[in-house]
């Protein structure tokens, strides 16, 4: 009995395993983070071209790398982050893209992708935008500043969290300084390292999932945070509120990329180019909350979504916003100088 | 003489440390706020949104698949694996010990991305197999360590006892040895069962296109989902693990 069993479970098992090459429906595998896109948009790509549309998810960018640097294969569209396509590609990991095979892409902003890591669209296609700043309590902190003098203020003593983050710590520090984000130069970090030094004494903690919960729940009154996840507590309390830091602030952007070892890159493209349509960018842009670079698109967005700081920073703010960009061998100065602040009391 | 109080406080504390979790979790799963935070109201919603997402079912089928065939396969093995520890004690059996204690101590990540080299240079397409394969290489070793405790205590005498008496392999093992085990086996099961329910960081490597499974999908919400219809889902987890636990007891009392 218990034979019968076991051998029905491995058959299945392999049955599972084979039948994914058997179907007549042509499938697209798309690795992405969950809940990055709307399911109703998927499913009537899926109707449109007659295909089954596959959802695999990753929880990091570097995760992501480590898997298709090993050798996994049989994904056709990423989503990695723009600093972590540009590594991709300079591996020769991602195709270049054929821009004649993406009627959409005349939609694309490309004033404001000009200023980021891939400016003419040669291996990846934007997808949302992301921004860091500053979430706030608006009953708790009073004279608010948009600026991040705020870590200064010694009356928030305790009640203010900053990432966890290497780059963007270090970062809004440079821009406090009035430097900029991508720095190797050594007494502008150092001057940043000092003035996270002192932060570090009027804050809890480095920290983002804590943070978030902290702040909706009321422990905390001022955190760093990216803005999806700020407009997130701002949808259920009413209190918080959200503004980008006048001295400027970091950008980045999660991308469309086609690895070289997709074999179903057609596919692939008319996804892109589908997820380029005004209609269907507006409609993922509902369901995440981010920002798409697709003019386009951004028309049909109601005018509460545009105007809010917390998704679309105004031309002034943006002017002084830096792509992350990865600083090969320099990436020590960062991690030395973060491991000063750490240790710091 | 008057009875200590400290044992008492020392259960109640671990009664607390081990269930309070599980209860905030039943609470959090009927509260709208997404964060888990401050309490926003009771809501059905994320039960709602647990039963309607095709995605999340994907997954959890992917994940009972893999995690059923990989326990009764390493069951198997494991079991035999112990017994053969257990009677043999040779140099290879030393050998065999170390392999079978290597993967209890292996960095996951280690073992993740090595199982990964491996299939990829076989050119084994990656999916529910290769991830099958992975979770009966470790909880191989765990069924094999907790039935090989079992087998401490195993007299071996009877085995050959009936055998004198005439009972043939296959007797002997079904009447003596296995009921001998049973619990040992239920023990190891259950074991792997859940570690390979719960695995991530192996599964990450080893996974390939359609074959999300739980972990992997609960770890990639938390940059964009809400974690909210995790604790919906851990609640149903938990009612059906109560119910199997009541069921089996009730049938092992109507055996009494």
């Amino acid at each position: 009995m218990k034979k019968t069993i076991l051998s029905a479970v491995l058959c299945a098992v392999m049955a599972g395993s084979v039948s994914m090459c058997g179907k007549a429906k042509k499938e697209l595998h798309i690795f992405n983070w969950a809940d990055y896109m709307n399911p109703k948009v998927i499913e009537k790509f899926e109707k449109e071209n007659n295909c089954t549309v596959v959802m695999n998810y990753f929880d990091s960018n570097e995760a992501l790398y480590a898997k298709l640097k090993a050798g996994a294969q049989g994904y056709d569209i990423l989503f990695p982050s723009s600093y972590m396509s540009k590594i991709m590609y300079e591996q020769n990991m991602l195709r270049e893209i054929d821009r004649s095979k993406l009627k959409n892409i005349r939609n694309i902003d490309t004033d404001f992708i000009a200023r980021g890591l891939d400016p003419v669209m040669k291996y990846s296609v934007p997808y949302m935008v992301t921004y860091c700043g500053i979430a706030y309590n608006k009953k708790k902190v009073k004279n608010f500043k948009p600026s991040w003098s705020m870590y200064d203020r010694t009356d928030l003593k305790g009640r203010m969290t900053l990432l966890n983050d290497v780059r963007e710590v270090i970062g809004a520090a440079l821009k406090f300084n009035g430097y900029r984000y991508n720095t190797t130069d050594d007494t502008e970090l150092q001057k940043a390292g000092d003035t996270v030094i002192r932060w570090k004494r009027n804050i809890a903690k480095f920290d983002v999932d804590e943070a978030k919960r902290g702040l909706s729940s009321g422990e905390f009154y001022l955190i760093q945070v990216y803005n999806g996840d700020a407009l997130q507590i701002m949808g259920e309390n009413e209190d918080i509120g959200f503004a980008l830091p006048s001295e400027g602030t970091s950008i980045s952007q999660d991308d469309f990329v086609i690895p070289v070892n997709s074999n179903n890159t057609e596919m692939a493209y008319r996804f892109i180019n589908f997820m380029l349509d005004p209609v269907n960018s507006k409609d993922n842009m509902d369901f995440v909350y981010y920002l798409s670079p697709n003019k386009e698109a951004q028309k049909l967005m109601d005018k509460e979504f545009m105007s809010n700081p917390a998704i679309n920073p105004s031309d002034e703010v943006l002017s002084k916003c830096d792509f992350l960009i990865d600083l090969g061998e320099n990436n020590t100065k960062y991690s030395d100088l973060w491991d000063k602040i750490k240790s710091s009391k | 003489m008057r009875k200590s109080r400290f044992p008492l406080f020392v259960t109640v504390g671990i009664l607390v440390f081990f269930y309070l979790p599980i209860v905030i979790v039943i609470a959090q799963s009927f509260n709208s706020s997404r964060f888990g935070g401050a309490w926003k109201g009771f809501t059905l919603d994320w039960y709602v949104k647990l039963l309607t997402d095709r995605n999340i079912w994907h997954a959890i089928t992917n994940t009972l698949i893999i995690a059923s065939s990989s326990t009764a396969v390493s069951i198997v093995l494991g079991t035999l694996a112990a017994f053969a520890l257990y009677r043999y004690k040779t140099k290879m059996q030393i050998g065999h010990n170390m392999l079978i204690y290597l993967p209890l101590v292996i960095p996951d990540i280690l073992m993740g991305i090595s199982l990964l080299l491996f299939f990829v240079s076989l050119k084994a397409g990656l999916g529910l197999f290769t991830i099958f394969l992975a979770h009966v290489t470790f909880s191989m070793s765990y069924v094999a360590m907790v039935v090989l405790g079992r087998f401490q205590d195993f007299d071996y005498s009877i085995l050959e006892a009936a055998l004198d008496l005439g009972a043939s392999w296959g007797t002997a093992v079904r009447r003596i040895l296995l009921p001998f085990l049973m619990p040992g086996i239920a023990a190891g099961g259950l074991l792997a069962f859940t570690l390979s329910m719960d695995d991530f960081v192996i599964t990450f490597f080893v996974s390939g296109p359609d074959s999300t499974t739980l972990p992997l999908y609960i770890y990639s919400m938390m940059r964009h989902g809400s974690p909210s219809v995790i604790n919906a889902l851990s609640v149903i987890l938990i009612a059906l693990t109560f119910i199997i636990i009541f069921i089996s007891k009730k049938l092992l009392e109507v055996r009494e």
